[in-house]
């Protein structure tokens, strides 16, 4: 066993959120084998983090970017700050642009870590997360200017979207026909082309396309999966 | 070697000049023109289209964000900022506006030949500390962003007006004949617009919203 100089301080619980089971193992094991730090769970979905994250309190959750579908990373982290806001929320990714960095970011994560840094700066950006240090680690880091930018562009689109529309536009993205959408959100489609031509109106754009690629260029959606 | 980097210098005093002068030609860049003020600033790299521009925040005339600001479409490939305080929302501004370097001048000045030169090179310059408070400045912004907008798409476009009537200075009977409404429904308005706004004084109400920018005041 390794001598722990503050081994009277309690250790930090983590959760670890990762589709993929062998990333997943991989990175419970780092994790746990650092002191000071401890997985209490993991999840493989984010309707399962959901679950476990409830009962607990102080968490660092590590939300993989990876998670994709209906519920995926942007939908946990939105998630978890609407219903948790006591945990902190540290978005994981790799390779990801300064727009995917906002947008976790604006959406409630407290921090971004990249899957590509060194497993010690890997873990130090854990341990600042749960001081509630905001943590930017990896490539992102280089571009926190930009980063800012896009977030200052989210709100300020967000800003003339209802909620109602903004959940709209964001299933319009996955390129679903109005009856689709209007299933999918529980509403008439009646309803679902009312609110498509206030979008556009509000955006001051003729169609679907172009509505989405300005609020894809604001990082409002996301018209691929993300990683 | 290609040729050698020009360099635009502005800073309010000849010393803070003069000191960043030698620092530059000890890492090989040349001073093409110097700046006392941001009008004059702009004006200069405007005309000389430097690859560096150093900069020092303090200006008599305007901050030097304001000169990051005008240079918008024509900003130097490189630009240190030099600065008397570190806030983090400061550091945060200057890199939103392209600075790749920032320094204080209390300390950053002994090593400034260096830092030049990493910066040319394409470094982002700053000291772990300075870092660490931007990336503070950032997580608020970002938190600011998000309730703002969420508050936002939860107003009625009636108490988006009432809130804009608040942020003017106006009174409850103002606002009521101003929108036609009568002075009860108004109150009824403005107590939902607290409760939104998780506030329970109009002072708090205006600026809680105008942080949230929601009004400007």
């Amino acid at each position: 066993m390794p001598v722990r100089d503050d081994a009277d301080r309690p250790s930090q619980d983590v959760v670890v959120v990762e589709p993929f089971a062998v990333v997943r193992a991989g990175l419970i094991g780092t994790i746990d084998a650092s002191p000071g730090l401890k997985v209490v769970a993991s999840a493989a979905s984010a309707e399962e983090a959901m679950v476990v994250v409830e009962r607990r309190a102080g968490l660092v959750i590590l939300v993989s970017m990876g998670l994709a579908g209906e519920q995926d990373a942007f939908w946990l982290i939105r998630s978890i700050r609407e219903r948790f806001p006591g945990h902190v929320i540290l978005a994981m990714g790799a390779n990801a642009d300064p727009n995917a960095v906002s947008r976790a970011l604006f959406t409630g994560a407290d921090g971004f870590v990249d899957k590509n840094v060194e497993v010690e700066q890997f873990l130090s950006a854990i341990r600042g997360a749960g001081e509630e240090e905001v943590v930017i680690a990896g490539p992102a880091a280089d571009s926190v200017g930009t980063i800012a930018e896009g977030i200052e562009r989210r709100r300020s689109l967000a800003f003339r979207l209802t909620r109602r529309e903004r959940e709209v536009l964001v299933v319009a993205a996955e390129g679903l026909t109005a009856r689709e959408i209007a299933d999918r959100l529980g509403v008439r489609e009646r309803t679902v082309t009312t609110h498509l031509a206030r979008i556009y109106g509000k955006l001051g754009v003729g169609n679907r396309l172009a509505a989405l690629r300005l609020a894809a260029r604001s990082g409002l959606v996301s018209l691929r999966q993300d990683e | 070697m290609g040729d050698p980097v020009r360099a635009v210098v502005v800073a309010a005093h000849r010393s803070v000049r003069n000191l960043i002068e030698v620092a530059c030609q000890e890492a090989g860049v040349t001073v093409v023109a110097r700046a006392e003020t941001a009008a004059s600033a702009a004006e200069a790299c405007r005309s000389s289209m430097p690859e560096l521009l150093v900069l020092d925040l303090e200006l008599p005339d305007a901050d030097g964000f304001r000169v990051l600001d005008d240079l918008a479409d024509v900003r130097p490939r490189s630009v240190l900022v030099l600065a008397n305080d570190a806030d983090g929302d400061h550091v945060l501004q200057a890199l939103r506006v392209g600075a790749r370097g920032y320094v204080m001048k209390a300390d950053g000045l002994r090593d400034l030949a260096s830092t030049i030169r990493r910066v040319v090179a394409g470094e982002r310059v700053m000291t772990p500390e300075l870092q660490k408070d931007a990336l503070g400045a950032l997580g608020r912004l970002a938190r600011r962003a998000r309730e703002s907008a969420d508050l936002e798409a939860d107003l009625t476009s009636r108490q988006r007006q009432v809130l804009e009537l608040l942020g003017d200075g106006r009174t409850m009977g103002q606002i009521a004949s101003r929108l036609g409404i009568s002075p009860r429904t108004v109150e009824t308005h403005v107590t939902s617009l607290y409760r939104k706004l998780g506030v329970r004084t109009r002072v708090q109400a205006v600026s809680r919203a105008a942080t949230l920018g929601l009004v400007d005041l």
